[in-house]
């Protein structure tokens, strides 16, 4: 291979700095892993860079004994499943008509739904709506305003209306009415892109704070992350944490119990994450936005 | 069976005729379905998008929960006068259009220097594992990435650990503005750069690349093959990109400044959608806080029409 010199420092320079670019993304990871898993003189002495020292799982211990970790989990679990769920059909009930060129209206409904991608009401509207319906302090307050993004939706659409159109013809003169051409040709011939709106879907709601933070008021039913970041925030995590062994809380620092709920965050999504990798890439780029 | 003729006579005369046909048209047949399909979305803009976009009445009126939206008193453009006047809100629109165009300036050109990068590797096993790594932090909440960050560069954090080691000084980087700015666009870097670079990768495979075997024969190095090739052949979706970066200029995510901000940097920090939160649904000032998201709104959408308008004197529009 004939490659100049110039190339050759380019392309060294491309992989060092690639490489960099990946670690920095690592990093903090590995630290939080690690301090999560230290014991207490370690931390305190700043000793935990990377690797964890004196190994210790005290911190998950505390965690899932004397905090609702488990039940917020459960609850982010509950919101994301049927969020998930709910926001595919109507999101398909949406996207579906808008691809079909008979569908009378198209163009306006079109157009008046790309306007509120626009322009919003903003938060404050927005919450008195919710507010009147009596969805505060449920689930509900979650779920139906999130029903549809706008995003997603648009993606879908255009990914149905590259579907060829003598698959609906060939359909039709076979008899089979739209519902039917729907759930047995169409849905069936897209479902790594349904898989992919479905990602989004599941990372919205996983991740959902601010509406969980103004919607819902008990602290039974709040979700991991408003709960972590409570913890996080919490000047004396410790005092917090209702539990009958003292001798427990010996080998504890605050800083560990902290990283020790946030790597309760990661570890489910570094689960999921590279099963659902190669689908993530491919809804990005059907979608491409038509206005 | 025979038809009976004065009653098809008498049908035809009516005017109803032609939606009678219409109900037994194949466009009725295939329409019908979709239209009880579309229901609930309809039901869904309208509640949830619509109503909100009324309910900005209040922003014109003085809000008070026993008198309702519809009860409430007019006051016209006071809520708005109180913004422009008052110093501290006028701070936060001040603060906001800082982080936000920092955000988009010092941000932008991130993604597509990744992607570029990317593009040039010839080993598709080092380009996937990059490729996995710097895709994960976008599917991070908030407040993991807040949680790291605040971890990791508090007082005795690690930052702070190895710096007190090397210079014998440790430095408060989230209690500075400074560096608190530095770290709030520090971190949306690292959060979104890589998963926005997919977007120009999809972009770069669309370039022929015989134009970069002509451009080699041409003695043209790598770096003038990315001036003249590459960076044109993707330019059409960094306008649109660059497009809808500007209709996110007024809006400061307000997850990334709530898990990062802290009193101290309360100055520089304090931006619209944490005020809204604060004073608005904590302090029960819903019309002065309505007021000013709907002037963060309208401004937003200013900015997409106006940079839609300069894009399509480039030919390169969104519509």
């Amino acid at each position: 291979m004939g490659t100049t010199r110039e190339e050759r420092i380019f392309y060294a320079f491309n992989y060092v700095l690639l490489t960099l670019a990946g670690i920095l993304c690592l990093l903090p990871l590995l630290h939080l892993a690690s301090l999560s898993l230290s014991g207490k003189n370690a931390v305190l002495s700043g000793f935990v860079t990377l690797w964890p020292q004196e190994i210790t799982f005290e911190s998950y211990k505390l965690l899932f004994a004397g905090t609702p970790v488990l039940r917020s989990l459960t609850n982010s679990v509950l919101i994301t499943v049927v969020g998930v769920v709910m926001s595919m059909v109507v999101t398909i009930c949406a996207a579906y008509p808008l691809s079909r060129r008979e569908f009378y209206g198209r163009r306006w409904l079109t157009l008046a739904i790309v306007f509120t991608m626009l322009f919003t009401g903003g938060l404050i509207p927005t919450y008195l709506v919710v507010n009147y319906l009596g969805l505060v302090n449920s689930y509900g307050a979650l779920w139906l305003p999130a029903l549809v993004s706008t995003y997603n939706m648009m993606i879908m659409r255009s990914f149905f209306e590259n579907i060829p159109e003598e698959l609906a013809e060939a359909a039709r003169i076979d008899g089979s009415g739209e519902w039917r051409l729907l759930l047995r040709i169409v849905l069936p011939l897209s479902l790594p892109m349904l898989a992919t709106i479905g990602l989004f879907y599941a990372v919205y709601y996983w991740n959902s704070f601010f509406n969980v933070m103004i919607y819902i008021n008990s602290p039974e039913k709040l979700n991991l992350t408003v709960l972590i970041q409570q913890m996080v925030r919490s000047q004396s995590v410790l005092q917090e944490i209702n539990t009958m062994d003292t001798q427990q809380v010996n080998n504890i620092t605050p800083e560990g119990i902290k990283a020790a709920g946030i790597m309760i965050m990661i570890v489910p999504m570094l689960v999921v994450y590279p099963l659902l990798q190669r689908y993530f890439v491919k809804g990005v780029t059907i979608g491409a936005i038509k206005g | 069976m025979k038809a009976n003729p004065a009653k098809e006579v008498r049908l035809q005369t009516r005017s109803s005729v032609r939606a009678r046909r219409f109900w037994q048209t194949q466009r009725f047949k295939t329409n019908m379905p979709l239209w009880i399909m579309f229901v609930p979305v309809v039901v869904f803009y309208l509640v949830f998008k619509y109503a909100p976009m009324a309910g900005l009445v209040i922003a014109f009126k003085n809000y008070t929960f026993f008198e309702g939206v519809w009860g409430s008193q007019w006051v016209g453009f006071d809520n708005f006068r109180t913004l422009f006047t008052q110093a501290q809100s006028l701070q936060i629109i001040r603060n906001t259009l800082l982080l936000s165009v920092l955000s988009v300036l010092i941000g932008f050109p991130f993604p597509i220097m990744l992607a570029v990068m990317l593009n040039e590797v010839r080993r598709k096993w080092f380009q996937k594992s990059v490729q996995t790594l710097v895709y994960l932090p976008h599917f991070f909440s908030w407040v993991i990435v807040g949680g790291l960050v605040v971890t990791i560069f508090a007082q005795s954090g690690v930052v702070n650990v190895v710096m007190e080691k090397l210079t014998g000084h440790s430095f408060a980087f989230l209690f500075h503005e400074g560096s608190w700015v530095a770290i709030f666009l520090g971190s949306g870097i690292w959060k979104d750069a890589g998963f926005s670079a997919i977007i120009y990768l999809a972009a770069l495979t669309s370039i022929d690349p015989s134009l970069y075997e002509a451009a080699s024969m041409d003695g043209a190095g790598k770096w003038k093959q990315i001036r003249h090739i590459t960076l044109p052949g993707i330019s059409p979706t960094i306008v649109i990109m660059l497009i809808l970066a500007m209709g996110r200029v007024m809006e400061v995510g307000f997850d990334q400044v709530y898990v990062l901000q802290n009193s101290i940097v309360s100055g520089i920090s304090e931006v619209i959608s944490t005020y809204i939160y604060a004073i608005g649904l904590q302090g029960g000032q819903f019309s002065l806080t309505a007021a000013l998201g709907m002037f963060e709104s309208l401004v937003a959408f200013i900015l997409v029409l106006l940079t839609n308008a300069v894009a399509r004197r480039f030919g390169k529009g969104l519509w």
